[in-house]
């Protein structure tokens, strides 16, 4: 919300420097997001060089059909000549003019200067000359009564600083000026005026005819007419408040309604009395089906959820959201019905949601207005209007159920010391409540109307006491007896997983969660994505980082390697899916590089990972394997270029479970070992992996170790057959192995080879 | 040197003073300069026709053997040593002119990095460990009662709106921020508990240079009796400092979250200028960084606690705002390159 100053001052006088008064608002109340100025630069007497002028004469200028040649009284004895293009005035208008030597906000500086041959010894003023609002259509004509010569600072708020505030959704009182300046009392313990607005008098000549059907929806509904209102351009202060604000003037009518919603936070609506069907206003539900064309000349489609106002025959307005363009204030409008109403706000919420149309109005009553505060803003807007529009308030009404009555909470004065720890008096405590509108009774409080949504609870009393003590709060820490932080088993792993792949040379990417396409048909999709490429919920993590790698191929990155760990999100047929973190590495090499840093995660981590070749779509036919935490291969070559690549996905919950820990220490044998190499001849489709477990088993417990060596399939290996080669080491813990003890070892290797697989020993 | 004796076969035993040669010898051992030198003086005085050997030869009673002898082993030992110093001497000479270039680089290694996001994880991780806390990392598909409900957001709270959260059913969201976990966490365990989570947390925003949907952060919880704001006020500036060093201050201004009263944006001061003003917290001195305050009495009640007995505070924030400011990163953008050339960086 944009606060002018002048405007706050109006309601609390007080006098701390800006910046100031900014940081405590935004610390205690609302936060300022800035402080602008606007207007005329007020140095070396600048602002002494804007006057109130009366035009004496005004013609047409000898040498040019479209300016104006202006004898002006600026209070100085003899008239100053000025030229002047805007043609909205005559003799005895009281005008704003600029003397030579001004310098106008675009930082121009006036001279004296003469014009198709005549002087102008200065400048009539338009609106947007001096930022009082974005108008150009003429000059700004002032009301009659200023004396020529007088300031026009005193008359017009040349200069104005405009305080940014941006309020949280538990606040809609602080959605107004008079709100704003509540805060203030409180924090500048200045007193506060009385809120703005007097009613009139009513000539009650007119009944006013409103029906609410649905109290639930609209608790109250103040329906007021008036009768010969002039439709025309609002004064200047008005609409530079208004433009000040951030709202653009229309009427005087319209902009009465703004102002008021802007001073006290209650949207108002304004109605065309004489366009209204039996000039009534029911309140009521929307039709199944029907539709109305609202302000913005967009037509609606309504649903029986939506509240309406509707005259006798329609709906001429989306309760507390935009008006009607059948019924609003147009030229030629002479009748007005005047809305001072109260909305609930879940139903303007949702209805808002659903056709995706906010307004300053829902905006404020989606948050919960105050109903009490409905005749305060009909008693402002029918000053006005009767003032600004010179009309007769001819008829009122009020129509409303049962008002929520004031919460009185209880409320201990060391409760609040309690929790913000540090202490307040209880006297500071009532003074600050006080000012905020609480009545305090001993330990009872009763809360202001305007904040009874947002406090109804012991602890909310104490928020308002904290959030004028936040500076006082010293930094301490809990005295805890009974916890202790330590990292969890799978947090641990988590960690040691990345320091070995960036140990290894990985480095570690993010990529998004959510993904154009998966390899689960059923991966979840998002009802209202915000893009097709982040549509789906990924059930796997290699896609992403291949596509990373892609994109560092493409950049001429060399070296590539990159991992991620990350959720997945497995479809489960229930509610939720089921949730498992990943580790995916993508890397330059092929299959024995992915297998490496397999096996070097598996030695690290003290895991067994051993592997079977089980396709996946996203590696090469006869280059991929699954094992028991997740799959590891060679990307199929049409993937990516430069290949090969080498990938592996594996699942960190069954990581885990692979995981021995701690790890038990063996004696180192001292006795040395013997090495032996040997080869078979086996089929060409028999896995290593099962020949090598099936010579461990045989050689247990002296075989120690299996070393691959190689794996050849020329001639003289007939075809279909393979010659597996690798070395052993037997060793004992007990003593030094004999070469009968070997010959006895190797015998038993081979003959259970020979018998599982048909193995046969090479020469 | 001395002058080789003439006369080598007139020598005799009682001629050989044991004491003398040694002396003489250790002497011009002492000034040799290179191996050769070494070798003719031991050729000199234990060679074959050396005055000594020769005494040795002709030596008729014990003692005087006895004698000889310690000197030859005594000689033949400085001769030994005197030998390898020159050898290693001389071994360094050559090279050390071999015209070697030790500022060329070393060898290439694979060396990767961690992502700045999971750096500021661990650092985060890390002090609430060493402040007693445990770490969570809880499901991201959440319910709407876990996201919302159970967290007293108000049935018109604008995140509940599809046009701010992502949804995937009536009742299923990506979870808006880790608050769930509160309510998982004070469900599982009974007070007092101390605990941070960290993890993805979704907003429908529209990608900008700052702004993406997808995002982490960590949010704590503390439960025990008689825990304060001031409290929460210590714990923030403990984390702050460990983030962005030990000079940090930090300051709350008040705010609004469904499921804390009072609730605070805390600020930390900015760590580009020292709170001097800067185009990083728009010349403010401080800069914003998530959101606390002291559980609402809504939430205990919703888990079953007494609020009269139990108080607690949670705070959370942004874990790419955190390593941004830490690293000088002004968009979000280098957070979710895949390029080598950001990510070798960190």
């Amino acid at each position: 919300m944009r606060v002018p100053i002048s405007w706050l001052r109006e309601y609390v006088p007080f006098d701390l420097p800006l910046a100031e008064l900014a940081e405590r608002l935004s610390i205690a109340s609302a936060e300022v997001e800035g402080i602008e100025r606007r207007g005329v630069p007020d140095v070396d007497g600048n602002l002494g060089l804007f006057r109130v002028g009366r035009v004496l004469e005004a013609g047409k200028h000898p040498n040019a059909d479209r300016l104006q040649l202006c004898q002006v009284d600026v209070g100085e004895g003899t008239p100053r000549q000025i030229v002047c293009g805007a043609w909205n005035f005559g003799p005895g208008a009281t005008v704003a003019v600029a003397l030579p030597g001004a310098v106008l906000p675009n930082g121009v500086k006036l001279a004296p200067t003469k014009l198709r041959g005549e002087e102008s010894n200065g400048m009539i003023l338009a609106e947007d000359e001096v930022e009082l609002g974005a108008d150009h259509s003429g000059i700004m004509v002032l009301a009659d009564g200023v004396e020529p010569g007088t300031p026009l600072a005193d008359v017009l708020p040349l200069v104005e600083d405009i305080v940014v505030v941006e309020s949280t959704g538990n606040r809609p009182d602080l959605l107004s000026i008079y709100g704003l300046a509540r805060e203030v009392s409180a924090l500048c313990d200045v007193d506060l005026a009385p809120p703005p607005g007097r009613d009139p008098a009513c000539t009650n000549e007119d009944r006013v005819d409103v029906r609410v059907d649905d109290f639930a929806g609209c608790p109250r509904y103040i329906g007021r007419l008036f009768r010969d209102v002039r439709l025309a351009a609002s004064p200047p202060w008005l609409r530079t408040r208004l433009s000040d604000a951030g709202m653009r003037p229309i009427s005087n009518v319209v902009d009465i309604t703004n102002y008021v919603m802007l001073a006290l936070g209650n949207p108002l609506h304004a109605f065309d009395l004489d366009t209204l069907a039996g000039g009534r206003i029911v309140v009521r539900r929307a039709s199944s089906g029907e539709r109305m064309r609202t302000l913005d000349g967009v037509d609606r489609e309504l649903t029986p959820d939506d509240l309406m106002i509707a005259d006798a025959e329609r709906s001429v307005a989306i309760a507390g959201i935009m008006g009607g363009e059948a019924t609003e204030i147009a030229e030629g409008t002479t009748n007005v019905l005047l809305e001072a109403a109260n909305f609930e706000p879940y139903g303007i919420f949702r209805t808002s949601e659903r056709l995706r149309l906010r307004t300053e109005g829902s905006n404020r009553w989606e948050k919960g207005v105050d109903p009490h505060l409905a005749p305060r803003a009909a008693a402002l807007a029918t000053e006005l209007i009767a003032e600004l529009a010179g009309a007769r308030w001819t008829g009122d009404v009020d129509v409303h159920d049962d008002l929520p009555a004031q919460p009185v909470v209880r409320f201990r004065p060391r409760r609040a010391d309690e929790l913000i720890g540090v202490s307040t008096p209880p006297a500071q405590q009532r003074a600050l409540l006080s000012r905020l509108g609480f009545d305090v009774d001993d330990e009872r409080v009763t809360v202001p109307t305007w904040r009874s949504r947002d406090v109804t609870r012991e602890v909310d009393i104490v928020e308002e006491i904290a959030r004028f003590r936040l500076p006082d709060v010293p930094f301490t820490l809990p005295v805890r007896r009974e916890m202790f932080g330590q990292l969890s088993a799978d947090q641990r792993l988590r960690r040691r997983v990345e320091d070995v792949l960036v140990g290894l040379g990985f480095s570690e990417v993010y990529t998004p969660s959510l993904v154009e396409t998966d390899g689960d048909a059923a991966a979840l999709r998002l009802e209202e994505p915000i893009s097709v490429e982040l549509a789906l919920l990924r059930t796997e993590l290699l896609p992403s980082l291949i596509e990373a790698a892609r994109r560092n191929l493409e950049l001429g990155n060399s070296r590539i390697a990159l991992f991620e760990i990350a959720r997945v999100y497995q479809p489960s047929g229930g509610q939720l899916p089921v949730e498992r973190v990943h580790v995916a590495a993508v890397t330059e090499g092929g299959y024995a590089r992915a297998k490496g840093i397999l096996d070097a995660l598996g030695a690290s981590l003290h895991g067994e990972l051993a592997v079977a070749a089980v396709p996946n779509r996203l590696f090469h036919p006869s280059r991929a394997a699954r094992g028991g935490a997740g799959i590891v291969g060679e990307l199929h070559p049409t993937l990516l270029g430069g290949g090969p690549w080498g990938a592996l996905e594996l699942d960190l919950e069954l990581l885990l479970e692979s995981v021995h820990e701690p790890v038990v220490y063996q004696d180192v044998s001292t006795y040395p070992a013997v090495r032996q190499d040997l080869a078979f001849v086996v089929d060409a489709d028999l896995p290593a992996g099962e020949l090598f477990a099936a010579a461990r088993d045989a050689g247990a417990p002296e075989l120690r170790e299996i070393r691959f060596l190689s794996d050849y399939r020329d001639p003289p290996i007939p075809p279909g057959k393979k010659s597996l080669a690798f070395s052993v080491a037997f060793q004992t813990d007990d003593r030094t192995l004999t070469d009968e003890d070997a010959r006895t070892l190797r015998r038993r290797v081979i003959d259970a080879l020979a018998r599982r697989f048909g193995a046969e020993l090479r020469g | 040197m001395n002058a080789k004796p003439e006369h080598s076969e007139a020598v005799t035993v009682a001629a050989v003073d044991a004491a003398a040669l040694q002396d003489e010898a250790l002497a011009a051992l002492g000034c040799a300069a290179t191996p050769a030198e070494v070798g003719e003086l031991r050729t000199r005085y234990l060679g074959r026709k050396s005055d000594l050997k020769q005494a040795l030869r002709n030596v008729r009673d014990r003692d005087t053997g006895m004698t000889l002898n310690a000197v030859r082993e005594r000689l033949e030992a400085a001769f030994a040593e005197r030998e390898a110093e020159l050898e290693r001497a001389a071994l360094d000479v050559a090279l050390a002119t071999d015209g070697f270039d030790v500022t060329l680089p070393g060898d290439e290694l694979a060396v990767g990095t961690l992502h700045p996001v999971t750096q500021v994880r661990r650092i985060v991780e890390d002090a609430f460990l060493g402040l007693g806390y445990e770490v969570r990392d809880d499901r991201e598909v959440e319910t709407v009662e876990y996201n919302f409900d159970k967290l007293g957001f108000a049935p018109t709270h604008s995140s509940r709106s599809p046009r701010d959260t992502f949804f995937l059913d009536h009742d299923t969201v990506l979870r808006t921020e880790t608050s769930p976990s509160q309510i998982h966490h004070l469900e599982s365990r009974t007070p007092p508990v101390y605990m941070v989570s960290i993890g993805r947390v979704y907003r429908r925003d529209a990608i900008t240079p700052t702004r993406f949907p997808i995002f982490h952060q960590f949010e704590g919880l503390a439960v025990d009796r008689g825990l304060t704001l001031a409290d929460l006020k210590g714990t923030l500036l403990h984390v702050m400092r460990a983030l962005f060093g030990p000079q940090r201050r930090v300051r709350f201004r008040t705010h609004f979250f469904p499921f804390t009263e009072p609730s605070m944006e805390p600020d930390v001061s900015c760590p580009i200028c020292d709170g001097a003003g800067c185009r990083t917290c728009k010349h403010s001195g401080w800069i914003e960084l998530g959101g606390s305050g002291m559980v609402d009495p809504v939430v205990f009640q919703n888990v079953g606690l007494d609020p009269e007995e139990w108080s607690g505070f949670a705070f959370g924030c942004g874990l790419e705002r955190s390593a941004q400011l830490r690293h000088g990163i002004s968009e979000i953008r280098p957070l979710w390159s895949p390029d080598l050339r950001v990510l070798r960086q960190f």
